[in-house]
This record gives structure tokens, C-alpha cells and sequence, in this order.
């Protein structure tokens, strides 16, 4: 009988995604758990599941052989269980006993501070631990944080602790700390449950280690049998179905990134030191796991983030410290992951067809709608958007329709350069298919095209050259032919690539 | 939107009127006699009626182009003071309308800069320093014009702007049309231009409804923030300006026919679903129902706060499907 049961977990959430289609696993006393999967897998939807914060669609969880049915993370809490998200739920200003105290104070009637503070104390002594008890949360360092949320955890007599990412926040020598408590805890008989997507963390420290793959369980392996290629194999999966796509007839030099340098909104670097070379009539593809400083470039190449080092050529003009609207008339284009930033969703189709290239539509100091319409009426019928009039707000149409307006709006433009983000996410097969084949045809036409994309085989269908991007770095480039799944997976994972080679 | 427009308003006024039945019969008084007098009396001298809609025009629109970029000016009343005030010095030493027009609204503008750098550049939120200001300019003006302005033939008022310097009625199609009405309506007009066909309107609406897009887009939603005050503040100013100039010709040491002209323009442009054109409708309405309701008190006999009530009851019911939704979409936009 095994500690923790999960059996033919199915979670189809309310707008129609399936995220689990069926995943049992089971987890042992006392092991650490690795969870493994790109993004998307359902990793943390089925942790969230075991935690009571959502309910399976179908499927059952047992606990040390019994059936249980959470109902929201309280109860888990009170079975014994407890999760640690990368974002902490901690009070900031607040401080860390208090911070304990605060849950307990619910949970256990009559518990005062000082037997929170006793009992915290002798738990870091057993642990071998140090944490500052008296400084407040916002003055500790991320490391920290994340160890009073433990810290919090075990005092609610957690069995099973569950990390979603727990390093993806932490510098290094924090990670190794982590590493060091979490082995302090299994002694202790805490069972660990850690989320990762890095290949090499979770071989180190995981006992046994289960693949998700969109949403099915590719299997449970132990941790000392495999390598991390298996791993990279199991994550990525299958051979990508091969899209014949006419060879490119590459041109002139467009888009030169050099040693660049970008801070994240937290300001911590995001991207760190990249350069890349961009020519005409190609599509560059940047695979990686999703907060690997992607975004963080595409914002900076578009004007939208400040670069702290480095520079940017457009077609041999430097626009390093350009703003935005001037990139877009020296011929970039910009298509953000998020479509409620690339359009304004209480705006109708009309307005929104403006909205990069204002300057256009402006005769005498007055905003030319009749021109505006014109113009959007022309992306409708290019681009298929689906809608009852172009006085509708955007936010009535699908994600489908809003994707091919937004793409359609910049494609008009005619612009040389094409960043885009994330741009089949949430689309369903027949608008998918639609997109991607307009990218390519817009490279036919002797286009560059940046291509940021989580999904391996986007990146695969799409881009003549790929580019890995891990940990805000390159970790490697070449072309399309010179990578399989497997390859791409251990960078994707932080293998780097003379240690593949090796 | 237009034709959720015209089921919202006739429902809203329905209910408005039911409930203000309720309230007024159980009370003791007639329903029927009392709205009579509410909706109609007001109706017998249009030229006072556009006159008192006037001011309510311009902190209307003070309210409702900041709120375009999502900034809650609650400061109309403080841009409506000083504006008031200025003007009154500017035609007091000028004798001219145009120079008094000129120093109002600037200086209701500069007051929405104020208000709109420190919340952009030191975080301060529009509200908490909107309010202060209002009350550091309440206090000042009376003590000012307590102190050094009043008239020394009727001390309870401040000096009165010379006649030359007044704006009056003049005749269009045989009817008497004030002429700071005029100024309101074509700035209002001016307004809808503005935010619907100029490039810094498109940034501001951009910038209210999603301030990521319009960084995205290259646009600077602090600028944006900025502008949106300058202008309405500048419309703050502007409406106690006209008001001074062609309505009380003074300020009164109680304050009397300022005070609440700045809040009264968050119920109009509420109620004018923050279009420029919208809010001359709704201010009218609005002033329909303050006379009405001031007629009632000495027709009917109600009390002050009764008929402040049913005018209450009116607004907050034609406004709330509407504060509802730009809640609704104000608190979507912002996760």
C-alpha cells in the first residue's frame, strides 16, 4: 500500500482545456518525489489536486490507503499536507514568527506566540537550520523566504510537503541550501514532492522521478537508473512530425543583438548577455522553458523594457535606447504573448487596428477613421476574423479571432522585422494552423521573423535556425536539422551543450 | 452599448421613482404633487435652468477625462474653487470676461498637474491629495475673501465682478440663451473631439482601459495621467470661472454657490456615461431635478433633505448599471 494515491486523475477546467487526461501515480513515505514536464504537462494542476485548491474532473486520491476528497487546502492542511508555490504567502510586512503564528492561531485554538516561537525553535534546532525569527519577511532574502514557508509548513505537521519550482527563485548557492534542508527533512520522514523541469536538480535530488507529457503520465523511473537524457527523451517525447517547408533563401543581415543585458520586473536579470543575428527571409526560433528570460528579450529587441548593457542593430541603426514608437516606424513589429496587451479588449476592432501605428491614420492633426476602417475591414477579409461588425468590442471575440486580428494588424504593416511571442497559445487546431502558415508565408516574402515559443513543435514546424534560451543565456543555436527532441530537451533542462557532446 | 443605454435609463428612472413613492407616502406627503413639481417646475424658465446646468457641464467633464485614463478626480471642487476665485480677481482688475475666462482655466489646470505629478512621479494617491487640496482651498479662498476681498457695502460678499466684465444672455431664434452656456457646450464639444479624433484622446483611452497596451503600443500612460488632469482640471476651473462671471457675479463668505458644484460633476458624468456630450444631457437632467427639488421645498412644504434624498435616489439608480460594469472591467483590466 502506498503513502499517497492518485488513480485516473482527469481535469478539464471550465474554459475547456484538458489538463489531466487520466494520471495515476503514487508516491511513497518518506521519498523525495520528482515531478518532471514542460510547460503545460499538468504538472501543477495535478499537484494543485492533491493539495484540495481545485477538483479533479474525474478520478480519486487515497491517502495511506484511504479515500479522501478535499475541499479546499484546509482540509489537505489538516490531512497532513502542504504546498509551496514559487509565489510566497507570506505577509511581508509581518514578521516571520508572526508569520507562523498566523495560520496556527487559526487552526489550533488557544495557541499563544511564545508556544509558536518555543516550538519553532526546537524544530529548527532538530532541522539544523537558521532562520532570523524576529526579522520581518520583506528584509530576508528570497532563500529565506522560502525556507519560513517550510519552516510554516512543517509546523502545521505537514507529511508531505509539495515544491512547484522551488529553485526556479533562488540564486545557486540558495538552491544548494535548499537541496541540503530538503535531505535533512527526508531523514526527518518528511515526504517531498518537487515540481521541476530541470533535468539535472531533479536527478540529484528526487529518489524517483514521474514524467508528465501533456497531460498523460509517461512513467515512473528511479532516479539512479537513468541518465539525463532519458529524461530529456521522456520529457519532449516523440519525433516531430516533419513540415516540408521550402528551404529559405536567406538575405541581408536585419537585426543584430549584441550582448545584451535585461532586468526582469523584479529586477533581478532576465536576460544575460545575449546576442543574436537575425537575416531576412528566415524564422529564428528561441525555445526554452517558460521564465527563462524569453519575454524579457522580445520586450527589450520592442522598446518596451530598459536594456541595462548591450545594443541592438535594426538594418544597421542602433536602437538601443529608442522608444517604442519609432522602432515600429524603422520597421519592427511586435506581437506580445498576451493578447489583452496587443489589444485593448474594451476597445472595438476599428480602434485596436490603430493602435501600433497611430501616426498613420492622423491627417492634420485628426485621427482619420474612415481610413481606419478601411484598414481594418482589409485585415477582416485577409486574415478571416470572424466578427458581427467592426464596432464590437474586441473582447466578444474568440481567442482565435483576436489572434488573427492582432497578427493580421502587424503583417499589414509590412514591417521587416516580426517579433512574436507565444503566438498559437491557447488557439485551437484550425486557427493554429492558420497562423503558423502565415508566418511562413510572410518569410517567403523575405521577412525576418523572431520566434519565442514554448511549444517544441511550433518551434520545430517553424524556425530554419533554433536558439535555446536557459536561464536568460543562449545555451545553444544551430539549425533546425541539428537538433533532436532529445537535444533540445536536455538544454531546455540546463544540460549544457559540450556536456551533451561529451 | 447604445441600446443597453436605452433599456438601462428608462428601468433605472422606474425604479428611482418607485422607490421615492415609498419613501414619500410613508412619510405623510403626496408622491404625485411632489415629483409634479420636481420634473415640471423647473421647466418654466429655461435660461435659469441652462445657467444653473453650466458649471455642472465642466466639473462633469472634470470628472469624466481623468477617469478616461482611470484617474479618480475628486478634486473638481478645489480646480472649481480657484478658478472661481482667480477669475473674480482676473475681471475685478481687467473689467475683462476673456482675461477672467483665461486665468480660470489655467488655473484649475495647473492644479490637475499638481494633482496628477505627485501621483505619477511620488505614488500619492489622486483621491487622498484631491481632497486635502480641496479643503486647504475651501479654507483659504473664504479666508481670503473674509479677510481682504469682501465688498465694504455688503460684507457678507466678496467684490463683485465690474459689468463689463459680466457674460449674459444673448438671443438665438427669438429665445434667451446664456451665453456661458454657450462656452460650456461648445467645450464639451471640443472635449469629444478631443478624446475621440485627436492622438493624445486615443492614448489616453488606451492608457485608462489597459496601461500595458499603450506601453506596448508607445505610448506613456504617466503622460497620459498628466494630460488627462491638466484637462480636467483646467475644466474644474473653467466651470467656477463661467459660474463667477455669469451667474453669481460674486462669492458669497459661506461659499454657499460653490460648494458641491466639484462633487455634483461625479454624479453628471457618471450619469453622462463620461461622454462629453452625454454629461450636457445629464447635467441638464440634473439641474431639472435641483430646482425641482428646491421648488418643492417651498411649494410642498418638504424638507431640504427629503428633496436631496429623491434626487439621491434618482442618480445613484440611473448610475449604478454603469459604475457596476466600469468597476467590473476597471478591476478586470488591472489583474
Amino acid at each position: 500500500m502506498s503513502f499517497v494515491e492518485l488513480r485516473d486523475i482527469v481535469k478539464v477546467y471550465p474554459d475547456g482545456v484538458v489538463a489531466l487526461r487520466g494520471v495515476s501515480m503514487e508516491i511513497s513515505e518518506g521519498e523525495i518525489h520528482g515531478l518532471l514536464g514542460e510547460n503545460g504537462a499538468g504538472k501543477t494542476t495535478l499537484m494543485r489536486i492533491l493539495y484540495g485548491e481545485i477538483r479533479p474532473t474525474r478520478g480519486e486520491v487515497f491517502i495511506s490507503g484511504r479515500k479522501v476528497s478535499f475541499r479546499g487546502p484546509w482540509d489537505a492542511i489538516k490531512n497532513g499536507i502542504s504546498m509551496v508555490y514559487q509565489k510566497f504567502t507570506l505577509v511581508p510586512t509581518f514578521t516571520v514568527l508572526e508569520n507562523l503564528y498566523l495560520p496556527l492561531a487559526l487552526m489550533e485554538k488557544g495557541t499563544s506566540i511564545d508556544d509558536v516561537r518555543k516550538r519553532a525553535e526546537r524544530l529548527l534546532d532538530e532541522l539544523n537550520l537558521r532562520v532570523p525569527i524576529d526579522s520581518f519577511v520583506e528584509e530576508l532574502p528570497v532563500g529565506v523566504q522560502q525556507r519560513v514557508e517550510i519552516l510554516r509548513a512543517l509546523l502545521l505537521k505537514s507529511k508531505i510537503l509539495i515544491l512547484d519550482e522551488p529553485t526556479s527563485v533562488l540564486t545557486p548557492i540558495e538552491t544548494k541550501e535548499l537541496f541540503r534542508m530538503l535531505k535533512e527533512l527526508k531523514k526527518a520522514g518528511i515526504t517531498v514532492i518537487f515540481i521541476t523541469h530541470k533535468l539535472k536538480e531533479v536527478r540529484e535530488l528526487a529518489d524517483r522521478i514521474t514524467v508528465l507529457r501533456k497531460g498523460m503520465k509517461v512513467g515512473t523511473v528511479n532516479a539512479a537508473e537513468v541518465t539525463e537524457s532519458d529524461l530529456a527523451r521522456m520529457m519532449v517525447g516523440h519525433e516531430i512530425a516533419v513540415v516540408q517547408r521550402p528551404s529559405p533563401s536567406i538575405g541581408e543581415k536585419i537585426l543584430e543583438i549584441r550582448d545584451l543585458w535585461v532586468k526582469d520586473d523584479r529586477g533581478i536579470d532576465a536576460v544575460k548577455g545575449v546576442s543574436l543575428e537575425l537575416y531576412e527571409g528566415e524564422i529564428l526560433g528561441i525555445a526554452g522553458v517558460q521564465g527563462n528570460g524569453q519575454l524579457e528579450l522580445a520586450e527589450a529587441i520592442a522598446g518596451m523594457r530598459r536594456i541595462e548593457r548591450g545594443a541592438i542593430f535594426l538594418n544597421g541603426r542602433e536602437i538601443t535606447n529608442l522608444p517604442a514608437r519609432l522602432r515600429y516606424r524603422y520597421g519592427l513589429a511586435y506581437i506580445p504573448d498576451s493578447r489583452s496587451v496587443g489589444l485593448v479588449a474594451e476597445m472595438n476592432l476599428t480602434e485596436n487596428s490603430v493602435l501600433t501605428s497611430l501616426s498613420e491614420f492622423i491627417r492634420k492633426g485628426r485621427i482619420k477613421w474612415s481610413n481606419a476602417v478601411r484598414r481594418t475591414s482589409e485585415i477582416v477579409d485577409r486574415f478571416n476574423v470572424v466578427t458581427p461588425s467592426l464596432r464590437v468590442a474586441v473582447r466578444y471575440l474568440s481567442g482565435g479571432n483576436q489572434q488573427r486580428l492582432l497578427v493580421g494588424r502587424e503583417i499589414t504593416k509590412e514591417p521587416r522585422v516580426l517579433i512574436i511571442a507565444e503566438p498559437t497559445h491557447g488557439l485551437d487546431v484550425a486557427a493554429t494552423d492558420f497562423i503558423r502558415k502565415i508566418l511562413l508565408d510572410f518569410r517567403d516574402k523575405g521577412k525576418a521573423i523572431l520566434l519565442i515559443s514554448t511549444d517544441l513543435d511550433e518551434i520545430f514546424q517553424l524556425s530554419d535556425r533554433i536558439a535555446v534560451m536557459y536561464e536568460g543565456r543562449i545555451v545553444g543555436i544551430g539549425r533546425n536539422e541539428e537538433f533532436s527532441p532529445e537535444k533540445i530537451g536536455l538544454l531546455m533542462g540546463g544540460v549544457h551543450a559540450q556536456d551533451i557532446s561529451s | 452599448m447604445l441600446r443597453t443605454s436605452l433599456l438601462e435609463i428608462p428601468t433605472s428612472i422606474i425604479i428611482s421613482f418607485l422607490l421615492g413613492f415609498v419613501l414619500l407616502l410613508s412619510l405623510g406627503y403626496d408622491p404625485v404633487n411632489i415629483y409634479k413639481i420636481i420634473i415640471f417646475g423647473s421647466i418654466g424658465d429655461p435660461d435659469y435652468l441652462l445657467i444653473r446646468s453650466t458649471p455642472l457641464v465642466l466639473t462633469g467633464l472634470a470628472f469624466s477625462i481623468p477617469f478616461l485614463t482611470g484617474t479618480f478626480n475628486i478634486g473638481g471642487e478645489g480646480q472649481f474653487y480657484i478658478g472661481a476665485l482667480l477669475s473674480l480677481l482676473a475681471a475685478y482688475t481687467t473689467k475683462s470676461s476673456l482675461m477672467a475666462i483665461a486665468v480660470g482655466t489655467m488655473a484649475g489646470g495647473v492644479l490637475g498637474a499638481l494633482i496628477a505629478i505627485i501621483k505619477v512621479y511620488r505614488g500619492i494617491n489622486e483621491v487622498v491629495s484631491s481632497i486635502m487640496l480641496n479643503w486647504i482651498l475651501y479654507f483659504s479662498i473664504l479666508f481670503s475673501i473674509t479677510t481682504f476681498l469682501y465688498d465694504p457695502l455688503i460684507p457678507y460678499q466678496s467684490v463683485p465682478v465690474p459689468l463689463d466684465a459680466r457674460l449674459g444672455c444673448i438671443q438665438i431664434l427669438g429665445e434667451r440663451v446664456p451665453l456661458i452656456f454657450l462656452i460650456a457646450v461648445c467645450v464639451a464639444f471640443i472635449s469629444y473631439y478631443i478624446l475621440y479624433y485627436s492622438r493624445i484622446g486615443y492614448c489616453m483611452r488606451v492608457s485608462g482601459l489597459s496601461p500595458k497596451s499603450a506601453r506596448y503600443a508607445g505610448f506613456s500612460p504617466e503622460l497620459s495621467v498628466i494630460t488627462s488632469m491638466v484637462l480636467g482640471g483646467a475644466m474644474g476651473g473653467l466651470g467656477g470661472s463661467l459660474l463667477v462671471i455669469g451667474h453669481t457675479y460674486t462669492i458669497d463668505t459661506t461659499m454657499s454657490a460653490l460648494y458641491g458644484m466639484g462633487f455634483a460633476g461625479i454624479g453628471v458624468g457618471l450619469l453622462g456615461r463620461n461622454n462629453p456630450i452625454g454629461i450636457i444631457f445629464s447635467s441638464i437632467f440634473f439641474s431639472m431635478l435641483v430646482i425641482g427639488g428646491e421648488m418643492a421645498e417651498l411649494r410642498a412644504g418638504i424638507p431640504t433633505e427629503l428633496a436631496d434624498a429623491l434626487i439621491g435616489i434618482m442618480v445613484i439608480a440611473l448610475s449604478m448599471p454603469y459604475i457596476y460594469r466600469i468597476v467590473y472591467t476597471y478591476i478586470r483590466s488591472r489583474k
